[in-house]
């Protein structure tokens, strides 16, 4: 982590932990996913002066939640749009596509304004802003962004909240 | 598997043990159960289809390992079946399927939808063929439509002449863009004009329609465009494609349009744009509202916005081509006598086309360079996509001569024999208002020589 000389002083340790929240957390690495907060720090390491600038270099060593979604894992996500091919959903900072294939056979597609996925009988209908619980089983990490594919073929998978009815 | 070394014995088992031997081939008989297992694997499904049947017919002589064999035989017939996939598509080189990674991309990118998003011929096929029984279902069909020249017509800011600062002051607001037609659109630096009759034509042509965007614009300038003719997504949603989008340069294609080619129409001012698609084209005449638009095609002449008019609302290039969409639509569902998904919108194109100037016979003079092969020009070709059958000689059933000089011979002849003498433009006219236009408003003049 480097800091500016501006922030040295009593607050050393402050704004280095300020700084690191700021610049780490929301941000996703390949290794290990989304970070979503910092939960503690367990050491500062000693600052490295940078000739010329007058930057500090510290290593720091965090505690940290992550979110980094698993082959097999259910996850539950906001469909943000739907089309002829399935739909796209999202969880969080992931995005998630779910294919017609692996949508269950009974649910059809209709075109329209509000396009949708909905059984015969029309009382389930998948749209954009429904809540669905799915399967990831492909993910793919890259260094900013995480994307996977999921399933809804399957039990207990679906909508579990459906805006039009709520 | 020898059967009689089975512990369970009773009267019936050697019947039983007979009939196995028969079926497994008579060899098996003195091999001992782990030999058999690997022959059995080697030698594919038939034989265990017949052991299972056994198993079926009776269930007394059967050991407890023969079953726990077959079971695992059963297993490893299936499951790799279940691991093959064809990948049928990808996203991100996910596979849509089965969520591996997929390598190669095969197919059509359709980057509108989600960037790196590709299908396979195959599973396009399938989407299409699927999705047209259900448009077909609502008497849908689909619609391509351009969007410069044909719905609106943009003008870069730094372009305006000082003739057109007054449209500064007359902009409408981006608030609420759902009645408004000029837009000064900031962040592409650009005023906007829609066409007028735009509105009333997405929304009539919305319930006919499934419609497209495909614009040759860039992707964001589309996405724009989209919002103002689309404020509230009821007609596109997220079908609007983009110069980035399409698989070929300088070429519109319906390839990445998720909508089979016999039920799809184009509106676009630029027949080049689509050399393999002609049949499903109508064109439109271009619609110049800035001065630039009109000096980019070559036109010197003032501006709409600078004679301070627009094209006309209940008589303009959208109100007519609406009709015609809408005649083609039900010559498509209700007049045709052919099974529905046999039914090809390109050919009900053509025969409406045909019905403009049917009956006309057209001699053209001068209207060609000398040594140009006639029937290879454009007017003549577009004179019999019309319906009107074109000749290199006059004879008494000529009806109409198309020149555009009164004084040639065959001019003068037109007017002696009291046949129409027009101009080609009136061709051209007929071609883009689909009926045939009255011959007076096209007459010929006179050159000086």
């Amino acid at each position: 982590m480097q800091l500016h000389p501006l922030h040295f002083g009593r607050n050393l340790r402050e704004n280095l932990v300020a700084k690191l929240m700021k610049d780490v957390e929301g941000t996703c690495s390949g290794q290990h996913g989304f970070v979503v907060a910092i939960t503690g720090i367990e050491n500062i390491g000693k600052g490295l002066i940078c000739d010329g600038t007058g930057f500090v270099t510290f290593a720091m060593k965090y505690q940290c939640v992550v979110f980094r979604p698993f082959k097999g894992e259910i996850l539950e996500a906001v469909v943000t749009m739907v089309n002829k091919m399935g739909f796209f959903a999202e969880a969080g900072p992931v995005q998630i596509f779910v294919s017609n294939h692996l949508i269950p056979d009974d649910m059809e597609f209709q075109s329209g304004d509000m396009p949708n996925y909905t059984t015969s009988d029309g009382s389930v209908k998948i749209q954009k802003d429904s809540e669905v619980r799915l399967k990831i089983i492909g993910t793919r990490v890259d260094a900013t962004e995480i994307f996977c594919i999921g399933t809804i073929k399957d039990d207990f998978l679906g909508v579990i909240n459906d805006p039009a009815t709520a | 598997m020898s059967l009689a070394e089975s512990p369970v014995h009773s009267s019936s088992s050697d019947d039983f043990t007979g009939f196995l031997e028969r079926a497994l081939g008579s060899g098996s008989s003195h091999s001992s159960p782990d030999e058999e297992a690997d022959y059995e694997s080697d030698d594919g499904s038939e034989r265990s289809t017949k052991r299972r049947k056994v198993e079926n017919l009776g269930s007394i002589g059967k050991t407890h390992g023969s079953t726990s064999q077959v079971f695992v035989e059963e297993n490893s017939e299936a499951s790799p079946k279940k691991v093959i996939c064809t990948h049928p598509g990808s996203v991100k080189d996910l596979c849509i399927v089965c969520g591996q990674r997929v390598d190669e991309k095969s197919g059509v990118p359709l980057g509108y939808i989600h960037k790196d998003f590709w299908l396979n011929n195959d599973e396009i096929d399938r989407v299409r063929s699927t999705d047209i029984k259900k448009s077909l279902h609502l008497k849908k069909l689909y619609l391509v439509l351009d969007l410069d020249h044909t719905l609106l017509n943009s003008t870069h800011l730094n372009h305006m002449t000082a003739e057109e600062e007054y449209l500064h002051s007359q902009t409408d607001s981006l608030q609420d863009v759902s009645n408004g037609s000029l837009f000064r659109v900031d962040v592409m630096h650009m005023m906007t004009k829609l066409r007028p009759f735009v509105r009333k034509f997405l929304k009539e042509a919305s319930e006919m329609f499934e419609m497209y965007i495909y614009t040759m614009g860039e992707r964001a300038y589309a996405l724009e465009m989209a919002k103002l003719l689309d404020p509230r997504k009821e007609y596109f949603g997220d079908r609007v494609i983009s110069r980035d989008d399409g698989t070929q340069k300088h070429q519109k294609g319906l390839d990445v349009v998720l909508g089979h080619e016999s039920a799809a129409l184009i509106l676009d001012d630029t027949e080049n744009a689509w050399t393999k698609h002609k049949d499903n084209l109508i064109l439109m005449e271009r619609y110049h509202f800035f001065r630039s638009s009109c000096h980019q095609f070559g036109f010197h002449c003032k501006s709409l916005s600078e004679l301070k008019s627009d094209e006309s609302e209940p008589e303009g290039a959208l109100a007519t081509v609406l009709e015609v969409l809408k005649r083609i639509h039900n010559m498509f569902f209700y007049e045709s006598k052919d099974n529905l998904i046999d039914r090809d919108v390109r050919q009900v194109l053509k025969t409406l086309r045909k019905e403009i100037l049917k009956g006309c016979k057209i001699v053209f003079s001068r209207v060609f360079p000398s040594k140009f092969q006639a029937e290879n020009h454009q007017l003549w070709k577009m004179a019999e996509q019309l319906g009107a059958t074109c000749s290199t000689e006059l004879d008494p059933s000529v009806t109409h001569v198309v020149s555009t000089d009164a004084g040639t011979e065959k001019s003068r002849w037109a007017v002696k024999e009291k046949k129409f003498l027009v101009h080609p433009q009136w061709i051209e006219a007929s071609n883009y208002m689909w009926l045939k236009q009255a011959e007076d408003k096209f007459p010929v003049k006179q050159t000086k020589t």
